[in-house]
């Protein structure tokens, strides 16, 4: 698939007159293809904003280059910028003025204008459902209300790149749903490259084809969901509640019969008095490398074992077991 | 070229949409030209003769008790031992004119400022004697030589002329007694008298004190308020003369003092962050690891010519605010009103134009810190367009400010005379000369002085004391310097151009020509600091 954004040996270090120099960013190579979302996932202070910062031209790497489109970053900016829209982190916009006097300002900034200009951010206002509000000043927004123009303000010129820096963070979980709807909508309409960075583990994991784990200014793995939750060796976890006893048997049996399961939990039920009509509900959790062809196999031994099964559950590892592995620390912290 | 257009209408734009900004650029300076042409230059005056209220009797009362140096410092709350600050203050001076003073000096009680002394010598047109001053053993503020200061009388005397000077308009006595003086007015011996409070210098200074996160604060009072005209029934128009001039003058000082305050409160601040202590508690504060003479060292070396006008602005003795005679024949015969306002409108709207022009370049630090300068960053706009259009923008805006103003103070003038009057002369072409090259200083000064500091943080402290001191030289707080020392300021050459085009003169090249060429030298100097600015 084309490559879009080719990064190579990105590094950033900040010199400091007060203090020792800040590694921000240590070496990071990346390469985002044409029409996918590709999230950098790390937590504060991983180089996330660095990075993208770099891949923009708004600060210059202390080594390495950037490709863009097959422009590079540092030695043609503009024909690289012309390529990619950019949401920052901050919102962004002129509190003073209005949504729509803000995005006609950016807009030229981009080297639209006249009608075409203004029909370009009339449309976005209305396809983001600010249109009500476009003469209102910026400052009496809602946080909701200014994080979706300041998206608006970086999709003036129709990028086919767009970077989005944390764009959902302080906001109510409905204007976040609305933002994760519009950038899935970006990529499958408008055929977008979305770069989205996030502390989020579940934003991640719920928008992107790809991820890049960040941390301490390096990315520690990259992959698509699936190759990064293989990658760490992590496995399925199959919760079972079984009805009645479970024969001693039983356990061991899927643990020699089935193939991938590593480990297998049993809880006893509590003793409950002999007279009792119902017979009290047993755990089996089962460890497997591949839990959903672990599956059948597993309530074949059951079923031949005589148990009724009242529930199953596969819990695949996500993301945050991927960088508990790689780090030893949460993500959220 | 329109990237640049745009981002020039939208600094313009967003200058327009302030409304505090406004109020502080346009209001300000109109109100304040308004109070002191009217006080100097008369309601009536339409005719061509002098003022029409000559010797108007004043009896001026100052019960004023000064204020104590050491008092207004806060020293002896603060520092109780004296010798227990890690310098000697005998070892620390200060430059003040020719002379240098200890900050021992400074610190010992009995010296005494006197606001009321000032106030009441303008009025009596005399040197305010040192009465007050000079009995403290520690500072004598008479014997600060203000060097700058010259006697103000000769002919050369570079100064704006106000038509005629207060002696000839007022006919003002000393009056030991408020009660005395009162009666006196009663009597119609006087028309008013102007009663200066006990507690009006202690009211002027600023007051600091720290606030609850070691912050330090200054407190203003208002002493505008206190100063009492008591007026006569039988003269209620000279009685109002009186009160206008003298809120003219005790408004001169309230604006060294406000100014005054804030820079205090910046550099203590600013001194303050850089120990970076949280909460300073002054009183037992352990200084023994902090390297003072570093600090001290840049004190001493500090070049104390922009403060010492400052400094001799509130010394008794040492300003001579007199409004002396200039014969310009030509300016002699326009209207009143308009011989004083041309001069004083002129060097307020400079003086606050000089106010955008920093302020309107230093926003690049708030575009930096909102994030919409790293928006324009990553536009494919080259950094250099980034970089015009925000100057090109102050620039538009100073001379929108200036043009704004100058016509304003034409409909008051006309208003106050009573028909149209184009009290800044006939050559409109000329004028618009004169404002934009002004504007180029103004804002060029802007550009450099961002450029040259460090942090924003300095620019808001340097940059009001600049303008202060160009102000201070130029002749815009109402006294003037000699044409020497007065030359330094684009002020001076702002308003004598003004002036000469006003009473019809044409021979403004050479102001022209010095403002264009320091306007350009500010620029270019400054653009060059100042791309600095875009790397982030
Ligand atoms: N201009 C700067 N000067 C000095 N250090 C900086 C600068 N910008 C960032 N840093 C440092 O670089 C490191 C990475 O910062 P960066 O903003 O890239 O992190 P991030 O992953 O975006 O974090 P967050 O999730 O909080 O936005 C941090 O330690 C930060 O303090
Ligand atoms: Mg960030």
């Amino acid at each position: 698939m084309e490559t879009i954004v080719d990064a190579q040996n990105l590094r950033k270090t900040y010199r400091r007159s007060d203090g020792p120099d800040i590694e921000a960013v240590k070496g990071v190579d990346l390469s985002i293809r044409r029409g996918e979302i590709f999230s950098l996932l790390g937590p504060n202070g991983a180089g996330k904003t660095t990075t993208i910062s770099m891949i923009s031209g708004l600060v210059s790497p202390t080594e390495g280059d950037a490709v863009i489109g097959g422009h590079s970053i540092t030695k043609q900016p503009m024909a690289a910028k012309r390529l990619m829209g950019f949401v920052p982190q901050e919102i962004a916009l002129y509190p003073e003025l209005s949504a729509r006097q803000n995005l006609l300002f950016f807009g030229r900034m981009y080297g639209l204008g006249g009608r075409k200009l203004s029909r370009r951010v009339d449309d976005l206002l209305a396809f983001l459902e600010l249109h009500e509000r476009r003469n209102d000043r910026i400052d009496t927004f809602s946080g909701g209300m200014k994080r979706r123009v300041n998206i608006a303000a970086g999709l003036l010129h129709k990028p086919q790149l767009i970077y989005m820096d944390e764009p959902t963070v302080g906001i109510d979980p409905q204007s976040r749903r609305r933002i994760l709807d519009t950038v899935k909508q970006l990529r499958d309409e408008d055929g977008m490259t979305v770069l989205y960075t996030t502390h989020l583990m579940e934003e991640a994991q719920e928008l992107s084809d790809r991820v890049g784990i960040m941390d301490h200014g390096e990315i520690i793995a990259m992959g698509t969901h699936a190759e990064l939750t293989q990658q760490v060796g992590e496995e399925d976890r199959l919760e079972f509640t079984v009805s009645g006893g479970v024969a001693d048997g039983a356990p061991a049996r899927i643990q020699r019969e089935v193939a991938g399961v590593t480990r297998v939990l049993y809880d006893a039920p509590e003793q409950a008095g002999a007279e009792s009509v119902e017979p009290a509900a047993a755990r089996l959790t089962v460890f497997a490398r591949h839990g959903r062809t672990a599956l059948p196999p597993i309530i074949q031994v059951l079923d031949s074992a005589g148990l009724v099964i009242q529930s199953v559950a596969v819990r695949e590892p996500d993301l945050e077991a991927v960088f508990l592995a790689l780090t030893g620390r949460e993500l959220r912290d | 070229m329109r990237k640049i257009l745009a981002i020039a209408g939208k600094e313009l734009y967003t200058f327009f949409r302030d409304r505090n900004l406004i109020l502080l650029s346009f209001a300000t300076p109109l109100v304040l030209s308004t109070i002191i042409g009217l006080a100097f230059g008369g309601v009536g005056g339409g005719g061509s003769d002098s003022p029409d209220f000559a010797e108007i009797a004043v009896a001026v009362v100052n019960l004023d008790e000064g204020v104590d140096v050491q008092e207004v410092l806060g020293l002896p709350d603060q520092f109780t031992d004296v010798g227990s600050l890690p310098f000697d203050p005998a070892d620390v001076s200060l430059p003040f004119g020719s002379s240098q003073i200890t900050l021992a000096a400074l610190m010992e009680s009995g010296s005494a400022l006197n606001f009321g002394d000032q106030i009441a010598g303008i009025l009596l047109s005399r040197p305010p004697g040192n009465a007050g001053a000079a009995d403290g053993a520690g500072l004598r503020f008479d014997e600060i030589e203000c060097g700058l200061l010259g006697n103000g009388e000769g002919e050369e005397t570079a100064t704006f002329s106000a038509g005629g000077t207060l002696d000839d308009l007022l006919d003002a006595a000393a009056i030991e007694d408020a009660d005395l003086a009162r009666a006196g007015v009663d009597s119609g011996e006087y028309a008013a008298a102007v009663i200066i409070p006990p507690d009006f210098s202690r009211g002027m200074i600023p007051r600091f004190r720290l606030d609850g996160e070691g912050r330090v604060r200054a407190e203003l009072g208002d002493p505008a308020g206190t100063v009492e005209v008591y007026g006569n029934n039988g003269s209620p128009l000279s009685a109002r003369v009186v009160q206008s001039i003298a809120a003219g003058i005790v408004n001169q000082f309230v604006r060294v003092s406000v100014a005054l305050g804030a820079t205090v409160e910046t550099s203590a601040n600013t001194v303050l962050d850089s120990f970076d202590l949280g909460v300073v508690d002054l009183s037992n504060l352990d200084l023994s690891g902090v390297d003072l003479s570093a600090a001290l060292a840049s004190l001493q070396g500090l070049d104390a010519s922009v403060l010492e006008p400052l400094f001799c602005l509130i010394t008794p003795g040492a300003s001579n605010i007199s409004v002396s005679r200039r014969p310009l024949d030509a300016l002699q015969q326009a209207p009143t009103i308009a011989r004083v306002i041309v001069p004083i409108g002129a060097s307020q709207a400079v003086f606050f134009a000089l106010f955008t022009g920093v302020f309107g370049i230093h926003s690049i630090y708030e575009e930096r810190r909102h994030w919409t300068l790293q928006r324009m960053i990553v536009s494919p706009t080259p950094r250099f367009y980034l970089l015009v259009g925000k100057v090109v923008g102050n620039l538009v805006t100073v001379l929108m400010q200036l043009l704004v103003l100058l016509a304003a103070l034409t409909v008051i003038a006309s208003i106050v005379i009573g028909e149209p009057t184009m009290i800044w002369g006939p050559s409109a072409g000329s004028i618009l000369a004169v404002a934009l090259a002004l504007a180029l200083c103004v804002s060029g000064m802007g550009v450099l002085l961002v450029g040259l500091a460090r942090t924003p943080e300095q620019v808001v402290l340097f940059g009001p004391l600049i303008n202060i001191g160009l102000a201070v030289l130029g002749g815009a707080f109402g006294f003037s310097l000699p044409v020497q020392a007065a030359q330094f300021s684009l002020i001076y050459w702002g308003v004598d151009a003004f002036t000469k085009l006003a009473s019809g003169q044409t021979d403004i090249a050479l102001n022209l020509l010095v403002l264009m060429a320091q306007g350009l030298a500010l620029f270019l100097v400054g653009m060059w600091l100042f791309k600095r600015r875009l790397d982030l």
